[in-house]
């Protein structure tokens, strides 16, 4: 091994407590999951006391999430949902608010508003075949300005609802928004174009989880917009929690980027603005 | 209890045309899987797959020769056209070969899984004591139950099968006693742990699917899993073990 080539995995590194099947300390944030059933494939566990067990496993201190109820079918039964698991977690799960752009987005942010159980938005256009761009969603973006909540939106590179191009085009819109692009394009050449964002808008966040993601791809990312604009999110219970997190443990990044993108950087965006909702 | 052996049963060397891993060489994957601990691996080769499988099963054999923690994963094809030889005759040579398992594409390669044009194929494995290794986008389940139940001793094992599959796999997994599933891309939140308390972990095989997938995934979770230490040694080397020779490789 070179003199420039730093031992791997480092000394503090969470790789070690993977490869020795440690508990780590409890410090990860997860800034894009989810809760509940799903319709369209079975989820062997997918309720908050089976998440946070699991969070519990893996060194996950807080994680960010929104029901599936609340995006598949009817958003304010799911923030329902989505309060209650928060209620009985609160130290550990926060609230994302769905709005979906056909079920009269501003009576759900008024509903809700000021409740601390939600931390920020949540928006799933190709889901609802909207786009990302149309003025169905302008109560959301004025809303988050106003109370400086961050909002994720799904990304899928290539469909007329939610390209990054799209999260450009609001980033450009509202600055003073934080908007963080879930999945980050999600197809692998997608990734090109979120990065491409993200470096002209410094209120994009680049989010990472997706059925294609990959360490070379975060180290990639990282360089590119720095570890101030990237965020560890799982997809969790889609995707194993423990599959999206491997990515980032095992990535080539330094200490410092590898802790602020598995938490640091979330924290830093949730602690500019108050409670959203 | 020492860290488990990981030998993964899902690894390609070569190029990949629609993903940048690399140079897709011997060196690249050695640096891969020491950095997640993988101890060993059976690999295919992309242009077994994405070229030509004759060429790309001599290039697979010459690659790992000399190199202990790897061992040649060949691809077959129906012998009706003669490409991979005739069955007795591949299976054969594979055994020469020191091959551990045999790759079937039949998507990509254009023949049924389960159909008449094949069958001899998986018959003469099956005799040679050779798994098949089977990508889950490459049949359908179905086709996977038909063709284990035509060949109730060869091991089929089914790796990258998504989140979105679980329905199917257990109606599969409880009809057969012959399928097993590959840990790679295997990503139902706790869709291992269900399947290992369901079915026993003797129905699972390590595999990560690198380098187009980042072999972390794989190992983080079976590391990470709510597994007891058996079954996370089982599912990491020990399944596999029931199903070919590895001996010389770990």
């Amino acid at each position: 091994m070179s003199a420039q080539t730093p031992a791997w995995p480092s000394p503090g590194s969470p790789a070690l407590d993977v490869l020795d099947r440690r508990t780590p300390p409890p410090e990860f944030v997860d800034a894009h999951a989810h809760l509940g059933p799903y319709s369209l494939f079975f989820i062997p566990d997918h309720g908050a006391a089976d998440l946070v067990r699991v969070m519990d496993r893996c060194g996950v201190a807080r994680t960010l999430l929104s029901s599936h109820l609340a995006i598949q079918c009817d958003a304010a039964a799911g923030n329902d949902a989505t309060a209650a698991a928060v209620a009985a977690f609160p130290d550990r799960l926060a609230g994302y608010l769905v709005v979906n752009p056909w079920q009269d987005p501003v009576a759900e942010l008024s509903r809700w508003a000021g409740d601390p159980r939600f931390a920020g938005i949540k928006l799933h256009p190709s889901l609802h075949e909207y786009r990302l761009t149309g003025p169905r969603y302008r109560p959301v973006w004025e809303y988050a300005a106003e109370r400086r909540c961050p909002v994720l939106t799904h990304t899928t590179s290539g469909l007329p609802y939610d390209d990054p191009a799209m999260v450009g085009e609001v980033a450009g819109r509202y600055p003073e928004v934080t908007i963080l692009a879930g999945h980050s394009g999600l197809f692998r050449a997608g990734f090109d174009d979120a990065i491409e964002v993200a470096r002209r808008h410094p209120n994009v966040v680049l989010e990472l989880c997706g059925s294609f993601m990959h360490g070379d791809e975060i180290s990639r990312m990282v360089g590119e917009v720095g570890s101030g604009q990237v965020v560890f999110g799982s997809d969790v219970p889609f995707i194993d929690l423990r599959m999206s997190l491997g990515r980032v443990i095992f990535a080539r990044l330094s200490e410092a980027d590898r802790r602020a993108v598995l938490g640091g950087t979330m924290r830093r965006v949730l602690a500019t603005a108050p409670r959203a909702a | 209890m020492p860290p488990p052996l990981l030998v993964d049963a899902d690894a390609t060397l070569g190029r990949n045309p629609r993903a940048d891993v690399g140079d897709g060489g011997v060196t690249a994957l050695l640096e891969r899987m020491d950095r997640v601990g993988v101890a060993a691996a059976l690999v295919g080769h992309s242009w077994s797959r994405l070229h030509d499988p004759a060429t790309g099963n001599a290039l697979v054999s010459r690659l790992v020769a000399g190199r202990p923690r790897l061992a040649a994963c060949w691809t077959l094809l129906p012998p009706g056209t003669g490409e991979t030889g005739g069955p007795e005759e591949f299976a054969r040579s594979a055994r020469e070969h020191r091959v551990r398992a045999v790759r079937a594409y039949p998507a990509d390669h254009g023949y049924e899984l389960a159909g008449p044009d094949a069958a001899p194929m998986f018959a003469a494995l099956a005799e040679a004591g050779l798994p098949l290794l089977l990508d889950a986008p490459q049949a359908g389940w179905p086709e996977v139950e038909a063709l284990a139940r035509r060949h109730p001793s060869l091991p089929v094992v089914v790796g990258r099968a998504g989140y979105r599959v679980l329905r199917r796999v257990a109606g599969v997994l409880e009809r057969t006693g012959n399928v097993y599933v590959g840990t790679a891309d295997l990503s139902s939140h706790r869709g291992l742990e269900w399947l290992a308390e369901r079915f026993g972990p003797g129905r699972l095989v390590f595999g990560t699917g690198m380098p187009e997938r980042d072999p972390a995934e794989s190992v983080t979770r079976l590391l990470w899993s709510e597994l007891p230490d058996e079954a996370v040694a089982a599912i990491g080397t020990g399944t596999l073990a029931t199903l070919t020779d590895l001996d010389g490789l770990t």
